[in-house]
């Protein structure tokens, strides 16, 4: 009973890893020609830049955006806060997860641009998010409802079937972190969609520094899993303070003479020097050029005249944010690159308890306990808003696409103080380049998988009508795959469709979803 | 009709390497020619060379050095980190397991066995980034103790503690494994549930065979089409249904009175939760008992036909666990998988090679693997065997002259880096605080910092891949680099900076804050070796500085460019006069972390 050997090659194709046949390069004869950066020309026209916004513990999606058509009873907001164990309230219903229906022209209620009819395409955005809001109305943003880790579309008699194809440790923070990073659910991977991105348009040319070299991808939040690639294995780690010093060096031009500056000379000659091995050769090369790069930002990054005229909030996602639109203007000034990848990430979403603890509904001043959903979403709205407006004041508000990404969603279902793990939920994507003003829920088409079209049904277990693709608390199967999100990114930032390096080997699964990528972001 | 059975993961028995001072009367024939070598020697197999260290070697040679430590019992973790986690009133903080590992790394007699465990630990991954474990710095310590305690011993051994290992379990989802919730039979077979397929995934691909077929000397078997996988997704789905029904070692089977089964009990202490996991087969319920757990003879059906798991004689064709093994027994039924992986003949390249990348060579010659990989076959995959092989080999012991695009050696992993300097210069642990914890890290977080701490890869795939090749000229020649994986732009920066911390702020004589007192996070150098007593910078013979940096850091292997910038920059600090010996020493020392040839091992 012999498996067929070629099946077993397909299978050794899809491994999304390179502890393979001897190496990254092996495989794939194309990186080896990727060596050492030389100032170059892109074959990709004009800047993009990408950003993701890792929203770390599973943001209760859900409040995002609600459905705000209401007849008392059986509307989709009825049935939205009859699922969330009616609307919160700190003293008669202090256990529900509902946000309190905002009156006719308020401002967060917003039109979905993907529905004509009247009764149903209005939505009322969460009360804090009152800079998001304002850019779905200037349709620079959208949602893509139901989104979650898939093998392929399925509903609930798909999941009860041993043998479909699922991914692994669904509700589990560090396996669907995972998946979310790697873009597709082939167990585990060393990488991620956003490094492997950036190995292709690497390879595309869009690494325009001369050396010293800085990484397409850039990370404020430190070392994450989304930016390994092959080639492009790490990123550039700036932090919330700017550039790190390296101690008792000279870290500025003129350094003097004293102490720091002996030193200094000594272990620029150890890194500059020519050695035999190509160990302590290539050691010095990574180091030196380092220091060079250090050099090269470190009087520029943020310093007049690449400095931000906006002020950014102090909370960690706002200066995360302020770094990155420094970094974008100093690449953009002096043409670093063609196209980067950006990572910020913020924490504190597993609110299993404490999550409507002070839904006091009003973002102008700080919520009184900036922990709660409210809090997290003010500090997110606030953060987002003063880097659009930057990117604005840039003048590359076409050219940025900001996403978020969370491992999962929450429970529809309070559990007396806050929500636990769920699968599908919403996540918004901003740029000028977004097809905005709308709500992106297209799934796959048929018997009864993913959602066409239409906002989910949020009822469940013993509510009328429930949805058969949801869970006893109110999880929903999802209808649209991590794979088909990240995709519509990677096709916006120009990574070729096919090869080696391309879309579908870096979203090896995107096949198994007919609806493919989302209408949200051009190809191009 | 259940059975009990006294333990449910039977060790096998452990190899012996008693043969201390067993030539002690006859000629030494592997003696190193000179302090040098023997420091070399020892930067392979030790956390860094000490001077009594090399001066053992000088007496004993090689091979009966290495004999020494293997009779050496193993320096363990579990009893201090849970006394010290009881004083912190349980505190779940990982930091006690880390300052205890890097004590351990500096003062423990078992030099080689403890290199030997980090190694292991590298290929049998574990990791408390994961948040199923990250709050078990108890178990966590008992997995390392595991791995230090079976380095010397069968390689089984080591893949058959690490399966039962409830931090592995966990890690890797065996841990509350189940088989399939089936009904119904053949075509109208319906399962709502099936195995989690993550252990059988990464035991295969990681721990034992690896992905492809190989040759005894680490090149690929390959046909008209290229490679030949060693197995395929259906392998891995049927191996999943052999691991199923684990659960925590204490929790309760009902039998011989005492609470009633409960497949999800026990682990609720540190010691429940760090014992080998139980499984819930036929050994100790019925196939229709619903606390039976374990996939009888796989396929969800009770009695069904064998499954086919991996092909142990090398070619792809496949094999079924035998009706003739007690059938449905977990024990019987795991212990059979992991005998046809042990067996299989990947795993002697596999396993060599990567050894060899950890103590030796990045690319070790195909002629060197299969030395290795010959012995670990012949000596029943004995890794005493093993490492010994590797270290007295002639690759390992007789480097080729430096030359241009010389590719020999590797690069030190950032974390030896830091044990070696701390054992160069006599590194003088503080007291252990009020809580019985020695602090050793001063805080610092060595995985972001550094790119690597112990048990904390960010993913099963370790700190670096095997197959890594740094773009440039490794990757343009075909050259493996795995640690270059973690040596970037960024982590050149906050290595130095971490290094700094216990270089330029971790000497005796140091004091900070106000009241100025030394700290008491972080072992304190002895830079007397260096600045030998001097109280002035004029005192200070800075050729020797230089010439004991490279004897106790380098092994003699300094270049002369680097003695002369060394030499530079002694001298310019010895003129300017302002920051006194103990200043031009650990610039000394520090700049020598961040140098080329330091981060290089050959």
């Amino acid at each position: 009973m012999g498996i067929s050997r070629n099946s077993r090659r397909e299978f050794l194709r899809n491994m999304a890893c390179v502890a393979c046949s001897g190496g990254a390069a092996a495989m794939i004869p194309q990186l080896r020609m990727m060596g050492t950066a030389m100032a170059s020309t892109s074959s990709l026209t004009g800047y993009k830049a990408l950003v993701c916004i890792y929203l770390q513990g599973g943001n209760d999606s859900w409040n995002l955006v609600v459905p705000w058509d209401s007849n008392g009873s059986t509307g989709r907001f009825d049935v939205y806060a009859a699922a969330r164990n009616g609307v919160y309230n700190a003293q008669t219903n202090n256990g529900g997860l509902g946000l309190t229906r905002p009156a006719a022209g308020n401002a967060q209620i917003v039109t979905d641009g993907n529905d004509a009819n009247a009764g149903t395409n209005k939505y009322f955005m969460h009360p804090n998010l009152t800079n998001l809001a304002s850019y779905f109305k200037a349709n620079k943003l959208a949602f893509a409802v139901n989104v979650g880790t898939l093998v392929q579309p399925m509903n609930m008699n798909d999941y009860k079937l041993a043998t479909f194809p699922k991914p692994p440790q669904l509700f589990s923070h560090a396996d669907q972190t995972n998946l979310w990073n790697q873009g597709n659910t082939d167990g585990n991977s060393a990488h991620g969609w956003g490094g492997l991105c950036a190995d292709d348009l690497q390879a595309q040319g869009a690494n325009t520094k001369p050396n010293p070299q800085l990484s397409l991808c850039i990370s404020i939040a430190g070392a994450n899993r989304f930016e390994i690639g092959k080639v492009v294995n790490n990123p550039y780690q700036l932090s919330t303070g700017g550039l790190a010093n390296l101690s008792a060096m000279c870290n500025q031009t003129p350094c003097g003479t004293g102490n720091n500056s002996v030193r200094d000379q000594a272990l620029n000659e150890l890194l500059g020097a020519t050695y035999e091995g190509d160990f302590a050769g290539e050691y010095g090369k990574v180091f030196g050029g380092a220091r060079a790069l250090f050099s090269e930002l470190k009087p520029n990054l943020g310093v007049s005249p690449y400095n931000v005229t906006t002020t950014f909030p102090t909370t960690s996602l706002g200066r995360q944010l302020q770094r990155v639109a420094e970094v974008i203007k100093l690449s953009k000034a002096k043409n670093y690159a063609t196209r980067q990848v950006f990572f910020v990430q913020i924490g504190g979403f597993d609110l299993h308890a404490g999550m409507m603890s002070n839904n006091d509904g009003n973002g102008t001043t700080a919520p009184g306990n900036a922990n709660d959903h409210a809090g997290l979403l003010y500090q997110l709205d606030q953060a987002v808003g003063a880097f659009w407006s930057e990117m604005g004041v840039q003048g590359l508000q076409n050219n940025v696409t900001a996403f978020t990404a969370t491992e999962f969603s929450r429970t529809l279902q309070s559990n007396g103080a806050g929500s636990d793990h769920a699968w599908g939920g919403v996540q918004f994507a901003l740029g000028g380049a977004v097809n905005g003003g709308k709500l992106y829920t297209k799934g796959s088409t048929t018997n009864g998988r993913g959602v066409d079209g239409a906002y989910p049904n949020l009822a469940y277990a013993k509510m009328a009508n429930a949805n058969p693709n949801a869970f006893s608390r109110g999880q929903l199967i999802p209808g649209l795959s991590v794979d088909q999100y990240a995709a519509t990114f990677a096709k916006w930032m120009d990574v070729r469709p096919t090869g080696a390096t391309g879309i579908s080997s870096i979203f090896p699964n995107l096949a198994n979803f007919p609806g493919g990528t989302l209408g949200m972001l051009p190809t191009s | 009709m259940a059975v009990a059975l006294a333990a449910a993961s039977p060790l096998a028995a452990a190899s012996v390497h008693d043969h201390i001072y067993g030539n002690h009367f006859d000629t030494i024939t592997d003696l190193p020619a000179n302090a040098n070598e023997a420091a070399r020697f020892l930067t392979q197999a030790t956390f860094g060379p000490t001077s009594a260290d090399i001066d053992k070697v000088m007496h004993l040679g090689y091979g009966e050095w290495i004999d020494e430590q293997m009779g050496l019992p193993a320096t363990l973790e579990y009893n201090t980190v849970e006394a010290v986690k009881t004083a912190h009133s349980g505190s779940t903080s990982q930091a006690y397991r880390l300052n205890r590992w890097y004590w351990q790394a500096v003062y423990a007699p078992d030099q080689l066995r403890q290199r030997m465990a980090f190694a292991l630990s590298q290929i049998f991954v574990v990791s408390d980034a994961d948040s199923a474990i990250g709050q078990d710095n108890v178990p966590m310590a008992s997995y390392q103790d595991m791995l230090a305690k079976d380095a010397f011993g069968y390689y089984s051994t080591v893949l058959n503690d690490v399966t039962y290992h409830p931090t592995m379990g966990k890690y890797l989802n065996a841990f509350h494994n189940v088989a399939p919730i089936c009904s119904g039979s053949g075509v109208n077979l319906v399962c709502t549930t099936s195995p989690d397929e993550n252990y059988a995934r990464e035991v295969m691909q990681l721990f034992s065979v690896g992905l492809v077929l190989l040759n005894m000397d680490g090149s690929h078997k390959t046909d008209a089409n290229g490679d030949i996988p060693t197995y395929d997704q259906s392998i891995i789905t049927n191996t999943a249904e052999v691991f199923t029904g684990f659960t925590y070692g204490d929790a309760p089977t009902g039998i011989g009175g005492g609470p009633a089964a409960n497949f999800y009990g026990g682990g609720s202490t540190d010691a429940g939760a760090s014992k080998p996991m139980l499984c819930f087969g036929n050994e100790y319920f019925s196939n229709n008992n619903p606390q039976m757990k374990h996939d009888v003879n796989g396929d969800g059906e009770v009695g069904g036909v064998g499954l086919t798991v991996l092909g142990s004689n090398g070619m792809p064709s496949d094999t079924q666990i035998p009706n003739t093994v007690t059938p449905g027994t977990c024990q019987a039924e795991v212990a059979y998988e992991l005998s046809v992986l042990a067996s299989h003949p990947n795993v002697p390249p596999f396993i060599s090679r990567q050894l060899i990348q950890r103590f030796v060579t990045s690319n070790p010659s195909p002629a060197y693997i299969q030395r290795v990989a010959t012995v670990m076959d012949t000596a029943g995959k004995d890794l005493g065997d093993v490492i010994k092989a590797i270290l007295t080999d002639t690759e390992a012991r007789n480097p080729p002259a430096l030359a241009n695009g010389d590719s020999y050696g590797k690069l030190r992993e950032p974390v030896l880096r830091l044990t070696a300097m701390w054992r160069a210069f006599n590194a003088k642990a503080p007291a252990a605080d009020s809580f019985g914890e020695i602090k050793m890290i001063g805080g610092g977080n060595f995985q972001s910092n550094l790119g690597q701490n112990p048990l904390e890869a960010p993913t099963v795939f370790n700190f670096f891949l095997p197959d890594f090749q740094q773009p440039g000229t490794f990757a343009d020649n075909g050259l493996y680099s795995p640690e270059f994986q973690i040596t970037t732009a960024s982590t050149t920066y906050t290595a130095a900076n971490t290094y700094f911390g216990f270089t330029a702020q971790g000497y005796q004589g140091y004091t900070t804050g106000s009241p100025a007192v030394p700290p008491t996070d972080r072992p304190l150098i002895d830079l007397t070796s260096l600045t030998q007593g001097a109280t002035s910078d004029a005192q200070v013979n800075v050729a020797n500085m230089v010439s004991t940096i490279n004897s106790s850091m380098m092994y003699g292997s300094m270049s002369s460019a680097m003695s002369t910038s060394l030499t530079n920059m002694l001298t310019q600090l010895k003129a300017g006069g302002t920051g006194g010996p103990a200043e031009m020493a650990w610039s000394a020392i520090y700049v020598t972390m961040l140098s080329p040839e330091y981060a290089t091992q050959r």
